[in-house]
């Protein structure tokens, strides 16, 4: 089985390049200014008003343990005292910065401003800390509320707006550039097109086969999301994305030749090992149909867009309430319930990642929840997004195998239909 | 007649179970043949010595076994192997062939446990695991022997002989010998600090099974199911009886052998089917 490389992987790797060359020559001549922002619920629109460019601390790490490159710096981070159950992503980023190492080989700016968009986890708001302090930059947090309930209230909302002028405030104060409403729409309007692309994008995964995967190949695709959204390349981007994923949804082609099984994923991949992780889901034609992971930075497939009309505002309801992060624990039953009916999945795979407490406190009765009340089959298997000494090849593959061979019993016996 | 193999490459040990097709529809398949050899670092020459040695006792040369299906976790090393599964369906599908009412295994081997909720046809319904380490399993119970200068054997039934239990502190395989030495160095008696060691697992497995729910027949699988001590810990624990058949040690190897002999009845089907159409 070959796996799909298109235009869509040929621009990704163009426009992150591209991206890690603005850093780079930011680092070099002090220009164009960087920001720090973390992925949950992210407010990139703000910095393009400005014509900022991103650094994101995640894609940094992510990106080294992609590389097999994040041991080391894990090392060095704990020699210096980061305990061995710390975020990994953290003291990948920590330890590669002390050891002077980045994921593109070209230099990371000193951000004119670390901006902790995400207070959910209070991990987030000591790493930003670190940075700020490691780096010699200013940090500035945004107090973005929990979701309690459905919608955020409206003192929520005019809370966060009121935080997110005072950064621009900010932000004219450090870089000396002048806030621009006009181009703050205009990021907007870009973001709200390239959220409907997505969407789009994200509802093909629906047909059978499912033309892409919405775990594995919507990684590819979540970088420039991330770092793109909110400008013209962005939408360039995702129209190409869409066209493409589309084009092969016309021919009726999946991800496999003949797609068996139709999975949700919960949580993010064990980057070490993502090839690995990968074929394990390949061996069984297992197309991952819907994620949790690919909805961190936002959750846009059940409606939500920014709106030019409204930005600021708009800005902050994706903060409080359209990303995963922020959401809480029965909203992500709910999401996952959504797409296991709609998506038309078989089971649910839950990644447990052992250094993060934010995302995986509570998995367990996740998985009880799931399976004894919602009847839905559900494997839970452990590793890390960033550490490779938690990952256990043997065993995680022993029970990914043993799961999709009691799917296949399931399926064929069709004898306890799921009813969600 | 026709023959299926199964071979069970765990981490400690290799069976191999032998199986005879059961004439007509009414005869059940029957073991002809077990053999058991330690894995060592060879997996792939365990698989082979396992299988070689359990031809020798039925008699058969090995180009008379139809089909062989590998399990365990060096399945996939098994170089004669036409095909592979996990020992979790295999364990679940060996416990509903030896007792039929079986619905929960509990398969505690040489360093993993696992619980297994099983369907009216052997099907795996459900299953949790230990995770990566080996806390609670069988090298936990060796190390608690070799700190007590015990046999193995031995543990289990001096487990039984127990008047004042010791609470353990822990059931990491590592920290085990520490705690074993305090309650030593405190004048315990050898078989409290044991009927303490199998309690400790018992209530670890048992709190992993609470995550599935244990429904009877609850049936013991793997190694540590020959520990009469284990057993009794299991179901004072879970307030249950618990049924060990004696292929406890082969049923994963069974339960390969079950599936081998599907694959080999499917492919006899398929192959009359096409003789008749020709």
């Amino acid at each position: 089985m070959t796996e799909y490389r298109g235009e869509i992987h040929r621009r990704q790797k163009e426009l992150m390049q591209r991206w890690y060359a603005r850093l780079d020559e930011s680092a070099r001549t002090g220009w164009p200014p960087a920001i720090c922002l973390m992925i949950s619920g992210n407010c990139v629109e703000l910095l393009e008003a400005f014509g900022i460019v991103p650094i994101y601390p995640e894609i940094n790490a992510l990106q080294l343990a992609i590389r097999h490159q994040a041991l080391e710096p894990i090392l060095v981070a704990e020699e210096l005292g980061y305990a061995t159950d710390n975020c990994a992503y953290v003291k990948a980023d920590i330890g590669a910065y002390l050891m002077g190492v980045t994921p593109s080989g070209g230099k990371l700016p000193r951000p004119a401003l670390v901006l902790c968009n995400f207070v959910g986890c209070n991990t987030y708001l000591k790493w930003f800390e670190h940075v700020a302090a490691f780096m010699d930059a200013p940090l500035y947090v945004l107090d973005i509320p929990f979701l309690r309930c459905g919608e955020p209230h409206p003192e929520d909302v005019a809370y966060v707006v009121a935080q997110l002028k005072d950064v621009v405030h900010r932000i004219e104060a450090i870089t000396g550039l002048r806030f621009d409403p006009d181009r703050f729409r205009e990021a907007v309007r870009c973001a709200r097109r390239v959220e409907e692309l997505w969407s789009r994008i994200k509802h093909l995964a629906r047909r059978e086969p499912s033309p892409f995967d919405a775990y594995f190949d919507a990684i590819t695709l979540m970088g420039p999301l991330y770092v793109y959204r909110a400008t013209p390349e962005g939408v360039a981007f995702f129209e190409c994305a869409l066209a493409e994923l589309e084009a092969k949804a016309a021919r009726g082609e999946g991800v496999y030749d003949r797609e068996h099984f139709r999975v949700v994923v919960e949580g993010p991949p064990p980057y070490p090992y993502f090839r690995t992780f990968r074929d394990m889901f390949a061996r069984w034609r297992a197309t991952v149909v819907a994620s949790t992971y690919s909805t961190v930075g936002g959750i846009w497939e059940f409606g939500f867009r920014h709106d030019p009309d409204q930005p600021f505002e708009s800005v902050a309801l994706h903060m409080l309430a359209h990303n995963l992060s922020n959401r809480n624990y029965l909203q992500r039953y709910d999401q996952i319930r959504r797409y296991v009916r709609e998506w038309s999945a078989d089971g649910v795979i839950i990644h447990f990642v052992k250094s993060c407490r934010l995302f995986s406190a509570g998995q367990g009765d996740m998985r009880d929840y799931l399976t004894n009340v919602l009847g839905v089959p559900t494997l839970y298997i452990e590793s890390d997004l960033e550490d490779p000494r938690y990952f256990a090849e043997a065993q995680i593959r022993n029970r990914v195998d043993a799961f999709f061979e009691a799917l296949e019993r399931h399926k064929s016996a069709a004898r306890r239909p799921i009813t969600v | 007649m026709r023959f299926a193999a199964g071979v069970d490459v765990g981490s400690t040990q290799t069976k191999a179970v032998i199986l005879a097709a059961g004439e007509g529809d009414s005869e059940s398949p029957r073991i002809v043949a077990r053999a058991v050899v330690d894995t060592g670092a060879h997996v792939s020459r365990a698989a082979e010595r396992a299988f070689h040695a359990a031809c020798r006792e039925a008699g058969l040369d090995p180009r008379e076994i139809g089909l062989v299906v590998g399990t365990g976790y060096g399945r996939y090393k098994i170089a004669f192997g036409h095909a592979q599964v996990t020992e979790i369906s295999c364990h679940a599908r060996g416990a509903h062939f030896v007792l039929p009412e079986t619905r929960t295994v509990i398969d505690i081997g040489g360093q993993d446990a696992k619980v297994i909720r099983v369907g009216p046809e052997g099907e795996v319904r459900d299953f949790v695991m230990n995770d990566k380490c080996a806390a609670g399993t069988g090298r936990f119970l060796a190390n608690a022997a070799e700190v007590l200068g015990l046999r193995l054997e031995e543990i289990g039934p001096l487990s039984l002989q127990a008047t004042d239990p010791v609470k353990l502190t822990t059931v990491c395989t590592v920290f085990v010998e520490s705690d074993i030495l305090s309650y030593l160095a405190q004048g315990r008696r050898p078989e409290d600090i044991l009927r303490g060691v199998h309690l400790a697992i018992a209530r670890r497995t048992v709190s992993l099974a609470r995550r599935i729910p244990i429904e009877p027949a609850v049936t013991f699988t793997g190694g540590v199911a020959r520990n009469v001590g284990m057993v009794r810990a299991l179901e004072e624990v879970l307030g249950l009886s618990i049924h060990v058949s004696p292929e406890f040690h082969f049923m994963g190897a069974l339960g390969a052998a079950l599936f081998a002999l599907d694959r080999l009845e499917h492919r006899a089907e398929v192959g009359a089917a096409r003789h008749e159409r020709n």
